[in-house]
């Protein structure tokens, strides 16, 4: 395992180090000046080109991107030009946010999709599953935007159960945090569920016709015991890779989210630095969510392996 | 006296009385001390700092009106009055103002409010040094000086007969800001701003909220009375509207192209559309130093094939007002004849055939939805007039560059609510201004700016402008779209909500019913 973990680590150093240049080289590829952006209307070439002296734009961009590097490995990612905040700062008053809202969403959308999963697997074929895989596909098709108004409507406005935007900090007071963060998860939880009913449906499926659970059942175990002991574990395989993959896509779908629900976390900043072209924020947050993304992965990776030994020794 | 007669008497006397109370009672009673408001803005606010944030948008600017004062303010007919500043006087040119300063004001830090603190404002922006990106806006004014506490002279490069106006707007060049709070916080002093207005800034989560509580030593208490105000910004219309439906905000910002929440909301009686027609209008400029645009007949023909209701119709459900001029309703210059172009489609097809060439050109957008979507109109109606325009969006950092090295053909502008019409005219139209987009020169067209410059008569200065914007219409340097028009919804309990001029919701002066 030692050395699994050894080898994984190894290729996530120039996996790290491609995901900071193209953060960077994106960044500075982007169509606008920085310079122009910092001075606005009083630019003049003249002090456009003073002030690009002045940061270094003018130089390489190869020397560019060590600079840059070498003050974010020091922890240094930069402070934005407008608000005056350091990127570690701002990332960190709405990491918490963004956090919780994902811990959430995968909590309902694992509370949807499995028990889900297991009564499609358990009557595949018969009308219920065929009803639930038709409906799954068709949610998969319902964009994050729509649901998020939709359910705006029916529980803010028409019921008024909960509340249509905005955010309480957990610390301040717990039940109302959770009033606001309810229908933000469950919009991205409905995004996603299918995907996970879908995987483990099928592998369900075929754990289902394995020799070792004809054998459960000439023992006449029952079915809810086999289904949920038997059968469950060894089918959560993929579940625990799609549901790492699952925070890639939570982590896009939050800045919609966060954006229609007017959460103050990490989409929402990454969306108003694009929006006021704040080119030190964007490029210290997408740094930082790329990493936390590849790092997520890196852990997914170790979790599997540690579920299952074939993969660890290579032969899966 | 008989009994009747008795009767009669009292009877008139409680009415004199109960009219008197009435009178008396009508304005206090009606404006209720106490209670918060929840005010849904469609931006973040970036901060407070001109040398961060340049100027200041719609939702810092509705912060901005209940943190900091101005030297005065605009009445609801427009007109300044005093705030900051008790009295002004001017020099004969118009190139000097002295405002005398209200006495006895302190900024929430307990520092004194006076004249060198005025003057420490401007200087902070003006010097080069600071490179701050609001520089551009009081480049008009050549230095300000404190020679007492409470005396502050403008020394203009320009002559000015309207600035007591000009310098209304809770805008970052105009509010006067703490220099002690700016000193010694830093670059902490962005988000941590210091002014003498009505509201404190208690606390403020980034992107969630910012929370004002009422100044318990506002010099204007007695007309300032809700406890606390919370500023939440909602960028989501539909999100922002359901929150008002639901009872989370009070008041939400809104603009015609949400035009459907706005007509739901006004059939809506637990809600009120609050509506102010601004001067200014959103606009276009022609460069008209490249082909086929240099010539004035094509000019003239893309002006004359745009049916502007239509255009309001599509693209805001007809909310949208039509605009012939550049000034708008809502500013003092009226115009008998604005020398505007009627939409005459068959006129605008004679004029290119006459041209006798393709007329094929691009214009410039910001890559929105909405610059698209205006983008596709104009270009139907061009086309119905044989013109071909090409679309072209660029992202909002590219955009300003663009139209200052005169890189477009036609390129969408605007020109924003302002109390006068003089400085951004002067900008737009006069020779060898940097935001003279149309690149266009005349002497005539100079000599009327320069005239209503320095022109105290009202008369006259209209006189000017609207020969001014015959000029421009005759010679369609500039065509205009739709007036300024600013939308904000409420409950149907704020009250007191005064005109927002160029879009700002200043509520530090409603109350709730």
């Amino acid at each position: 395992m030692l050395f699994f973990v050894a080898r994984k680590f190894l290729y996530l150093v120039p996996v790290l180090i491609a995901v900071s240049l193209l953060t960077f080289l994106i960044a500075s590829l982007l169509p606008g000046d920085l310079a122009y952006t910092i001075l606005g209307d009083q630019a003049t070439p003249e002090t456009v080109a003073a002030l690009r002296r002045d940061m270094g734009l003018d130089q390489p961009i190869w020397i560019r991107y060590f600079g840059w590097l070498g003050h974010v490995l020091q922890g240094d990612f930069g402070r934005s030009f407008r608000t005056g905040q350091t990127v570690l700062q701002a990332v960190s008053e709405r990491l918490p946010i963004s956090f919780e809202l994902m811990i959430l969403a995968e909590i309902m959308c694992l509370a949807i999709g499995i028990p889900l999963a297991i009564v499609c697997a358990a009557r595949s074929g018969g009308p219920f599953d065929r009803f639930m895989t038709g409906t799954a596909f068709g949610m998969l098709s319902v964009p994050t935007f729509l649901s998020a108004i939709l359910l705006i409507y029916l529980f803010a406005v028409e019921l008024r159960w909960l509340p249509a935007t905005g955010y309480v900090p957990f610390g301040e007071d717990p039940a109302a945090n959770l009033r606001f963060m309810v229908l933000p998860a469950l919009t991205l939880a409905l995004a996603e569920w299918p995907g996970i009913m879908r995987v483990l449906r099928s592998d369900m499926i075929a754990t289902l016709q394995e020799d070792y659970i004809a054998l459960a059942k000439a023992k006449g175990l029952k079915a809810s015991r086999i289904l949920f002991v038997h059968a469950l574990k060894p089918s959560s395989l993929t579940l625990v890779t799609i549901t790492g993959i699952n925070i890639g896509r939570l982590i896009g779908g939050a800045v919609i989210v966060e954006t229609i629900f007017a959460l103050p976390g990490i989409g929402r900043l990454l969306v108003g630095a694009i929006a006021t072209r704040d080119l030190i924020i964007l490029q210290g947050v997408v740094l930082l969510v790329g990493a936390g993304f590849v790092l997520m992965n890196f852990i997914v990776d170790m979790l599997y392996a540690a579920l299952d030994p074939r993969i660890r020794h290579g032969h899966a | 006296m008989t009994a009747a007669i008795r009767g009669r008497t009292l009877a008139q006397i409680f009415h004199v009385a109960a009219f008197g109370v009435a009178l008396a009672a009508s304005p206090a009673s009606a404006q209720k001390q106490g209670g918060s408001i929840t005010v849904g803005l469609e931006l973040d606010i970036s901060g407070f700092d001109p040398l961060k944030v340049g100027v200041f948008d719609t939702a810092a600017g509705t912060a901005a009106a209940a943190i900091f004062d101005t030297l005065t303010y605009l009445d609801d007919k427009g007109v300044a009055q005093p705030k900051l500043a008790l009295s002004w006087t001017h020099s004969d040119d118009f190139k000097t103002w002295t405002f005398k300063l209200r006495p006895g004001v302190k900024f929430h830090d307990g520092t004194p409010f006076n004249a060198q603190a005025v003057k420490e404002n401007y200087d902070r922006q003006k010097d080069p040094a600071n490179k701050c990106r609001c520089a551009f806006y009081v480049a008009f004014i050549n230095n300000v000086q404190a020679p007492d506490d409470l005396t502050v002279v403008f020394n203009l490069n320009d002559p000015s007969v309207n600035l007591p106006a000009i310098v209304s707007p809770p805008g970052a060049n105009f509010v006067v800001q703490s220099p002690t709070a700016w000193k010694t916080k830093g670059a902490d002093y962005n988000r941590n701003p210091v002014g003498t207005g009505p509201y404190i800034p208690k606390s403020w989560i980034a992107g969630d909220r910012m929370v004002l509580e009422k100044n318990p030593d506002y010099w204007d208490k007695g007309r300032i009375y809700l406890d606390r105000i919370i500023l939440k910004p909602l960028p989501d219309a539909q999100s922002r509207f359901a929150s008002l439906q639901s009872g989370e905000a009070d008041i939400v910002w809104d603009d015609e192209y949400d035009a459907d929440n706005i007509q739901r909301a006004e059939k809506d009686p637990k809600l009120k559309v609050h509506t102010y027609a601004g001067s200014g209008a959103a606009v276009a400029a022609f460069n008209t130093k490249v082909a086929p645009l240099d010539d004035v007949r094509v000019r003239q023909a893309l002006v004359m094939a745009l049916d502007r209701k239509k255009m309001s119709q599509a693209l805001t459900n007809g909310l949208a007002r039509p605009a012939s001029n550049p000034y708008g309703d809502g500013s003092w210059v009226k115009c008998k004849d604005d020398g505007a172009l009627p939409y005459d489609l068959e006129k605008a097809k004679a004029l290119i055939k006459d041209y006798g060439k393709p007329v094929d050109f691009k214009m410039l957008f910001t890559a929105t939805p909405r610059g698209r979507a205006g983008g596709q109109v104009l270009q139907q109606f061009w086309k119905q007039a044989g013109a071909n325009m090409e679309i072209e969006q660029v992202d909002q950092a590219t955009f300003p560059p663009r139209a200052f090295m005169r890189q477009f053909q036609v390129i969408g502008w605007r020109i924003v609510d302002l109390a006068d019409p003089d400085v951004q005219m002067y900008a737009n139209f006069h020779t060898g201004s940097p935001v003279a987009l149309a690149n266009y020169s005349n002497p005539e067209l100079d000599k009327l700016l320069e005239h209503a410059r320095v022109t105290a008569d009202q008369d006259k200065r209209i006189e000017d402008y609207c020969a001014i914007s015959r000029h421009i219409n005759q010679q369609a340097l500039w065509f205009w779209t739709f007036q300024n028009t600013y939308y904000a919804m409420s409950n149907a309990k704020v009250k007191g909500l005064p005109k927002m001029y160029s879009g700002v919701i200043d509520v530090s002066r409603v109350w709730l019913e």
